[in-house]
């Protein structure tokens, strides 16, 4: 899954097998929102292999450690849309139920 | 017996009536004299995907 | 000369940005010819010159809202404030071709006498939607049919017999019927007795399900049968994804738009507001009496437009209204097929998001 020379390098290419723009999109928005990133890019070299890359290049850290923490940025992300949703959604049913008890 | 004069059942293309025909008969409607009969479907069971 | 501070200069960065960039980082506008500023310039450094520093997460937590509009059994529409394009697209795919869903993949012909060839008969049953939680179900493991059991296949029958002297019929989807035992063929090879499928219980005992199987729509036309045809068939369900076939894919579709904001740069009276509210075929805007036979154009119904740009389109008329899109507004609607109601649909598709975040972790902890 990866590719790269050193371990602990600072700039680093992952490459995603099995993955497209879903998750590459998302991925390379949260980590351009990182002070560490000084360069995040994706690219999906030919669309008929499932294969994506993420360059990253990052100011301290090492690059494996900033893309773990946009990982975990993105799925905290999501679980705060999906508890938002959830509240939304019940809200609604909740006024439902109730201006349709208060016309009965 | 020998397996190879069992009767095969056709289906006439003029008139639809079934015909059973053994080896060596003439290929002809009993019912109608239409010369051209087709063979019925398999009993196999076949599988296919549904893409 | 009055004496001013130095930080209160008009070009030292203060915190803010200035109104026209704000408007630029924001919005898109939409003009005669093209849209303009349609990037997300965002990235942490971008605004530091103008001393504006924002942090994602906190401000996603604060930002974030969900407004459900409309909630039927079949379809959702609600808006999404204060998230990121990339995001939004990512759970549109990922409803799309992401989220199992229950379909027909083998179809067994006992007999098919009808004028439907066999391909095109088992390509429209695969297309049918099923009633059934795909979440119930595991994966089939492999193709061949001796790991289909009661976890991972739907078992159905068709069985029509159109009688001689009858007039034609049609089949309908309720004539196909729910085998909760299992398949009732038996395969050919290994000395006979073999079944297609090994149900170890039946599938509509209470430990395995609360409803009972189905078909979604009872009214679908399969196929027409004239007299003397008869089609009898067998067909298996299994679990799927959207992007191995769209017959796995569980919305018919889903889709956003971003909130249209539409601002009047001058005002408009009488007869040209008459004029611009006759152009607009979705009525968003109307007229407001101002007293003494005068009357203005006020935009009453911005979230209709749906950018045909009608009101832009004659000469001078573009300085006069501003077309624009909100950036981080979405207005989603997904419309389920029945397998699960679209409030879950949503639901899933994000965990699945999460899912993948954590399939990546996991490799990078190695």
């Amino acid at each position: 899954m990866e590719e790269g020379l050193r371990e602990n390098s600072r700039s680093f290419t992952f490459s995603l097998v099995n993955e497209d723009h879903t998750l590459a999109n998302a991925v390379r928005f949260t980590l351009n929102q990182n002070p560490m990133v000084e360069l995040c890019a994706y690219s999906i070299p030919h669309p008929s292999d499932n294969i994506v890359n993420i360059a990253i290049q990052s100011t301290d850290k090492s690059a494996k450690a900033v893309f773990n923490d946009g990982l975990q940025d993105l799925r905290s992300m999501c679980q705060i849309v999906r508890d938002s949703f959830d509240k939304s959604v019940n809200d609604f049913r909740a006024e439902l139920q109730e201006s349709s008890e208060s016309k009965n | 017996m020998d397996p190879q004069p069992e009767q095969v059942a056709y289906i006439c293309g003029d008139c639809g009536g079934e015909n059973t025909l053994k080896p060596g008969d003439v290929i002809q409607c009993r019912e109608c004299g239409y010369r051209i009969l087709y063979k019925k479907r398999t009993n196999r069971i076949v599988q296919y995907e549904a893409r | 000369m009055p004496r001013i501070s130095v930080l209160d200069m008009p070009d030292v960065p203060n915190g803010q940005l200035p109104p026209h960039i704000q408007l630029q980082k924001t919005r898109v506008f939409c003009e005669k010819n093209a849209p303009t500023h349609t990037d997300y310039v965002q990235h942490h450094g971008s605004y530091t010159s103008m001393d504006v520093h924002e942090s994602l997460i906190e401000n996603f937590h604060n930002n974030f809202k969900v407004n459900v509009i409309r909630l039927t059994s079949d379809v959702i529409e609600f808006d999404m404030i204060g998230i990121d394009a990339s995001l939004a697209n990512a759970f549109r795919r990922i409803l799309i071709s992401e989220l199992p869903t229950m379909a027909i993949e083998k179809v067994y012909f006992v007999n098919n006498t009808s004028v439907i060839p066999d391909e095109v008969l088992s390509h429209r049953l695969g297309l049918i939607p099923l009633d059934a939680d795909p979440r119930l179900f595991e994966y089939i493991s492999d193709e061949s049919s001796s790991s289909s059991n009661e976890r991972n296949t739907i078992v159905f029958k068709l069985n029509v017999f159109c009688k001689d002297n009858d007039k034609r019929i049609s089949v309908k989807s309720n004539q196909l019927k729910w085998l909760p035992k299992g398949s009732q063929l038996n395969s050919e090879t290994d000395g006979g007795g073999n079944e297609y499928t090994s149900f170890r219980c039946s599938q509509d005992s209470p430990e395995f399900s609360h409803k009972p199987i189905g078909l979604k729509h009872d009214d679908i036309i399969i196929a027409k049968l004239g007299p003397g045809q008869a089609i009898e068939l067998e067909a298996h369900a299994v679990k799927g994804i959207g992007k191995t076939h769209a017959k796995w894919s569980p919305v018919s579709t889903a889709w956003y738009r971003m909130l249209p904001e539409i601002v009047l740069m001058k005002e408009i009276e009488n007869e040209m507001a008459e004029k611009l509210v006759k152009k607009c075929p979705v009525n968003v805007f109307d007229i407001e009496d101002l007293g003494a036979g005068r009357k203005k154009a006020v935009v009453s119904n911005p979230r209709a437009c749906t950018l045909c740009r009608e009101c832009i389109r004659d000469e001078g008329w573009e300085e006069r209204v501003s077309l624009r899109r909100v950036k981080n507004h979405f207005i989603f609607t997904i419309e389920s097929t029945g397998s699960l109601p679209p409030e879950v649909l949503f639901t899933e598709a994000v965990k699945i998001l999460e899912e993948k975040c954590e399939a990546v972790i996991h490799e990078l902890s190695f």
